[in-house]
């Protein structure tokens, strides 16, 4: 174990980017940027990475009805993604300092799997004070803390990187059906290491988590979710 | 109505009630027979825990009659009356009150033991003179419980009741019949000794402090609270308990009082836990806690406990102390944010998708896994669902483009339609064409962009005349 909470696992095309391997490290602050209309790809990148890795409990803590968006997770769609939804615990505060201060106190408690924070615009609470207490947090008790923002400009914070998370169009399976999620991945800035460089991820539903495509496009990927039981089973796998 | 278990491979009646009774229907009637002769009957499953449970909840309600009840199971309960019933104006009094706050029907009767009752009361005359010697003697050999060869074997001797039973001598009783049928008949006869084992219930842990001066000051107080809290740890340890719900009480010199309430999600007992939940409790006080003139006492109440052993240290790396770390963490969250802000998902055994999961107070993780989905689902659900201008190419299709928050998106891929019909069962006449509520036929489609949705038609064509397009979820 290196700590690594993202793997991107298809071997480099070129060593120089083996250097630039993007990691969702723990005992780290992360920052993830969405679209509105991204929101659950960004959502799946962020949980996807917690899981994988860590057992034990997800705290994800949101403020209740933000942004016009009255979507909760969805216990099969998590079971779908590989993450047990019994694990998922929902925090649902009324407004972002009390966000804050539940996020904090949670990024303090080593025995949960990974704190996300997911929230709404500009959200002016969190300053560079705010996101320096929560990289300390996380670095004391070692857990991977992510912050999502939606619809949100960029601002300095103490976060060790930041994302752009966008929806692409998957590899569709046979009869014009969506395929396995695709993401582009977009690192706008990492702390001590070279940025803006895009990935292309497709979600990998064998071991969970999200991987480099392999030359997208060129290769018809053996469909491993199927409308039926047997794909929903191994994809809970 | 017949109540049914399941022993080995074949579904028996467990309880039959009067009605199915003077249908000629018993215990121990398999269901087969009985269906078949009645198919009409109404079936439930038997559930002797609820049963239990209801005794366990009725043995305490009669505590109000006396303080020596003890539980009969699987169906009964005796109560020691000796020096109450005066109290209620007589035995028969008493009696009907009690069968009146039980609520149900019942059997009971008097005895001069515990286990003659009890026998009167399950194979006696329920219209008897109230003479108890005679009745006992009336009882009927069943009414001693052996065997059902014993009895078989007293039977076959010609002796039918108690009283003919107690003309033998015992020693003859005793070498025929075994040792078990003579003591039986000397318990029943009220000859020897039937104590009961009353049920008791523990008070509330509960200590209290009271002060000769007020103290001032709120921090003087939440050290007494501390230790207070030490003491109660105490009395929890050697009942092996832990406790769910702490009540303190601060009752201030010129009469106010005010009450600090915590929940916690496992029994606890450790002070410092409890004092950090008090501590956020009192931050979230809408008016602080005000000392005035000063508190001059403070109760402490655990009215909720719950079984706790004391825990052994594991030798090689300990988690229970992680997973105390998480329930300490929702503990602080509910009790700063209310406990309905804290939350879990739970599945439902639905099909309906915004009813097929619900949202439970977070409590310590649950131990049944998820159902694997069927089908793919979306990762974050609407609730309810939000409406979406739809073109379809063809009426039954999936949508070729649809408007979404003011927004035209071009469908690249679609698949579908999933369909899903609606709980026809739990309506009135459901199965009728139509009746039933609108079918729905969802469809899982990626845009342009490569944003995937979950979209839905509310309504076949044959249902509805245009129906509407709805948007449900959104996939990764």
């Amino acid at each position: 174990m290196n700590g690594n909470i993202l793997e991107l696992g298809a071997p480099p095309r070129d060593a120089s980017r083996l250097e630039k391997r993007p990691l969702l490290q723990a005992g780290y602050l992360h920052e993830i940027h969405a679209r509105r209309d991204d929101w659950a790809a960004a959502s799946a990148f962020a949980l996807s990475s917690i899981a994988r890795d860590r057992a034990g409990t997800i705290l994800s803590l949101r403020i209740a009805e933000q942004g016009g968006f009255r979507a909760l997770p969805y216990g099969d769609g998590l079971a779908g993604l590989g993450i047990e939804p019994g694990r998922l615990v929902i925090v649902q505060a009324t407004n972002a300092l009390e966000l804050l201060r539940a996020g904090l106190e949670s990024a303090r408690c080593p025995g949960i799997a990974g704190v996300l924070l997911e929230t709404w615009g500009r959200f002016a609470e969190y300053d560079l004070t705010a996101s320096r207490r929560l990289s300390l947090a996380a670095e004391r008790s070692q857990l991977p803390v992510l912050l999502l923002r939606g619809e949100a400009d960029q601002r300095p914070s103490s976060a060790q990187t930041r994302w752009e998370i966008v929806s692409a169009p998957s590899i569709a399976w046979s009869g014009q059906a969506p395929g396995m999620p695709v993401i582009e991945a977009e690192l706008l800035r990492q702390r001590g290491g070279p940025a803006g460089i895009r990935w292309r991820l497709e979600w990998d539903a064998e071991h969970g988590g999200f991987r480099e495509t392999a030359m997208l496009g060129t290769v018809v990927p053996l469909p491993f979710l199927r409308t039926g039981e047997e794909g929903g089973r191994s994809r809970a796998a | 109505m017949v109540l049914t278990i399941r022993a080995g491979n074949a579904t028996r009646l467990a309880a039959v009630d009067v009605q199915a009774q003077k249908l000629g229907l018993c215990v121990g009637m398999t269901l087969a027979d009985a269906r078949a002769r009645y198919p009409a009957l109404a079936v439930q499953p038997c559930d002797p825990e609820a049963d239990a449970r209801l005794l366990d909840r009725l043995a305490a309600e009669m505590v109000r009659f006396t303080p020596m009840v003890a539980l009969d199971p699987p169906d009964g309960l005796v109560l020691d009356t000796t020096g109450c019933a005066h109290l209620f104006g007589g035995e028969e009094v008493l009696a009907r009150q009690a069968v009146a706050a039980t609520g149900l029907s019942t059997h009971h009767a008097f005895g001069s033991s515990s286990v003659s009752a009890r026998a009167l009361a399950r194979f006696g005359d329920p219209f008897g003179n109230g003479d108890e010697a005679a009745a006992l003697r009336h009882l009927p050999v069943a009414a001693l419980e052996l065997e059902p060869d014993a009895l078989l074997a007293l039977r076959r001797a010609g002796l039918t009741t108690l009283g003919e039973l107690e003309k033998r001598p015992l020693k003859v009783l005793e070498a025929r019949f075994g040792k078990t049928a003579s003591l039986r008949l000397r318990q029943v006869m009220g000859d020897t000794d039937s104590p009961i084992v009353p049920r008791r219930s523990l008070p509330p842990v509960r200590v209290e402090a009271r002060f000769a001066e007020p103290l001032i000051r709120t921090d003087d107080a939440l050290e007494v609270i501390e230790d207070m809290l030490r003491q109660a740890a105490q009395q929890l340890e050697q009942r092996q308990q832990g406790g769910r719900r702490f009540v303190v009480q601060l009752e201030r010199s010129d009469g106010a009082k005010r009450r600090l309430a915590v929940e916690t999600g496992l029994p606890v007992r450790d002070p410092a836990v409890v004092m950090r939940l008090l501590r956020e409790r009192i931050e979230t006080l809408s008016d602080p806690l005000d000392p005035g003139f000063g508190f001059d006492a403070i109760r402490l109440a655990v009215p909720r406990a719950e079984p706790l052993k004391p825990r052994q240290a594991g030798l090689e790396g300990d988690d229970s102390a992680m997973e105390d770390s998480v329930s300490e963490l929702i503990d602080r969250l509910g009790t700063r944010l209310g406990s309905n802000r804290v939350l879990r998902l739970r599945p439902r055994d639905t099909h309906i998708p915004e009813i097929a999961q619900g949202l439970i107070p977070a409590g310590p993780p649950g131990k049944e896994a998820w159902p694997a989905p069927r089908l793919p689902r979306p990762l974050y659900l609407f609730t309810p669902p939000q409406p979406i201008e739809a073109m379809a190419e063809v009426p039954d299709g999936p949508p070729r483009r649809f408007r979404w928050r003011g927004e035209l998106r071009d469908i690249r891929l679609a698949e579908g339609p999933e369909r899903i019909a609606a709980e026809w069962w739990r309506k009135m006449d459901g199965h009728h064409f139509g009746a039933g509520g609108l079918t729905r036929d969802y469809y899982r489609v990626e845009d342009e962009q490569g944003r995937r949705y979950w979209v839905f038609r509310h309504g076949l064509f044959e249902e509805q005349q245009g129906p509407r397009w709805y948007i449900h979820g959104l996939f990764s």
